[in-house]
């Protein structure tokens, strides 16, 4: 299934609205309710969509994209985000014959095995950056109980983002050619 | 086949092109400090007065979250009672938030008097997305008169600097994070430490030796070295120490003084010029008084 590039466009801005609300969400709505310790990142959900379910050159780009807006709501920056998206992107590209997100078990499971990937990259940049390894464990840590909301939620919003961009709903792990 | 070869090889192209980008900007990034680019100034000035409508917006929320939805399914007469009393509770809670905040930045206000400081006072409306960031956003920027690396405090202590600043908005990298390291002295001693943001909203003291007498409920202040936070801010306390088999110094807990879970509004910074232009004037007192002509 190919898609024209108006329809990828409009895709794309309202993936980039859906990000901008959620992120709100994250760093004003949560945080006034009293829940500072955990932040939910769903800048990570909705590039492993695009990593995982969708096949396209332009995905990268899309990527690079995102990250370069949630850079507005976080010190974190957009190149952090940007080689942890590629890199769960040839990950899911390497595996895409064993992945089949046909139930919402399975795709918390592939969420959640994406996110380890993911904040494993970034966690290893970081302390490269910093220079101290000492923090690994830490940092890491801190990102595992937002990840497991993050999967819980999955589900849900995969299927939001497969109506937007879409995907065929019976969770094939290459829905999209662009 | 030849249609799958092209298509991959778009794919790798444009794999290596953004890989390239993005590690590049990895080694461009600075999480002590970092300058705002076009993009991100339109972008939050844009965003941004959202967050702040939200957080403006969060005691009429959680007011009626409390007193409206949880009540649906009361009766009529129930609720034609209860919204009198949420009403009258409103008012009263509205007055006495007004009393609160009044207090709040009375106290805010007298304790930065005694700082050679310009203050700037601002609202948090907003945390970093990131877990491994602990970053606010205020609603005052540049127009307001902050400046990168200006310290920020509340009547309770240090909150931490800013890492970056729109127009109307900065950034403050908090002592919470990892990649803010304040010079301290404990208080009692004058033993002079390094803090570090770790985890669960604490801190570390880091580089005192083993023999340094320290103890469990020892302040901490700033130490004023490194120019970017005035002498005698408080910082935290301790709150536990492990000497360990191994190494020369201690491993020290510290609780922040500033209460982040909290954190309403604050005071940002900015060395006085006034004071900076009156110093050359002291110079010549300094003069020997065999030198002086008479």
């Amino acid at each position: 299934m190919r898609m024209r590039f108006s329809q990828l466009f409009l895709a794309f801005v309202i993936t980039l609205a859906l990000l901008i609300g959620l992120e709100i969400v994250t760093s004003t709505v949560l945080p006034a309710l009293g829940w500072k310790e955990y932040r939910l990142t769903f800048n990570v959900l909705i590039i492993l969509f695009l990593a995982i379910r969708m096949d396209s050159p332009l995905v990268p780009w899309l990527i690079l994209a995102l990250q370069m807006v949630h850079s507005i709501f976080s010190i974190e920056g957009w190149a952090l985000g940007t080689l942890a998206g590629l890199i769960v992107m040839m990950s899911a590209n390497f595996l895409k014959e064993v992945l089949h997100l046909t139930t919402a078990f399975m795709t918390m499971i592939t969420v959640q095995l994406f996110q380890i990937i993911w904040y494993v990259t970034v966690t290893l940049v970081i302390c490269l950056k910093i220079s101290d390894f000492d923090k690994f464990g830490m940092i890491l840590w801190s990102f595992i109980p937002g990840s497991i909301l993050l999967s819980l939620i999955s589900p849900v919003l995969f299927w939001m983002l497969g109506l937007i961009w879409r995907v065929p709903s019976e969770g094939g792990p290459r829905g999209v050619e662009i | 086949m030849k249609l799958i070869n092209e298509s991959s090889k778009t794919k790798i192209v444009n794999n290596l092109m953004v890989g390239i980008l993005a590690l590049y900007g990895i080694s461009q990034k600075r999480f002590d400090l970092n300058e705002t680019t076009m993009f991100h100034q339109l972008v939050t000035e844009v965003i941004s007065p959202i967050q702040e409508g939200l957080a403006n917006s969060k005691k009429s929320l959680s007011f009626l979250w409390e007193n409206y939805l949880l009540i649906v399914n009361t009766s009529k007469e129930n609720n034609v009672l209860k919204k009198q009393i949420s009403r009258l509770e409103s008012d009263l809670m509205t007055m006495e938030e007004v009393r609160k905040e009044n207090l709040r930045l009375k106290r805010l206000l007298s304790y930065s008097d005694e700082m050679s400081h310009q203050r700037v006072m601002a609202q948090v409306v907003g945390w970093d997305s990131a877990n491994e960031f602990k970053v606010i956003r205020l609603n005052k920027g540049k127009n307001h008169g902050i400046k990168v690396m200006a310290p920020v405090i509340t009547d309770h202590g240090l909150v931490g600097y800013v890492y970056r600043v729109t127009d109307n908005y900065a950034d403050v990298l908090t002592i919470l994070d990892q990649n803010n390291r304040v010079d301290v002295m404990i208080e009692r001693t004058r033993t002079h430490g390094i803090v570090e943001g770790v985890f669960n909203f604490k801190c570390a003291l880091k580089y005192i030796m083993r023999n340094e007498p320290v103890e469990v409920g020892d302040k901490l202040i700033t130490a004023g070295v490194g120019g970017i936070y005035p002498k005698g801010v408080k910082v935290g306390m301790i709150t536990d120490i492990t000497k360990e088999n191994f190494g020369m110094t201690l491993s020290i807990e510290v609780i922040p003084s500033v209460d982040f879970d909290k954190l309403e509004e604050v005071l940002v910074l900015i060395p006085s010029e006034v004071a900076q232009v009156t110093l050359p004037a002291l110079v010549p007192t300094l003069v020997p008084i065999t030198e002086k002509k008479l």
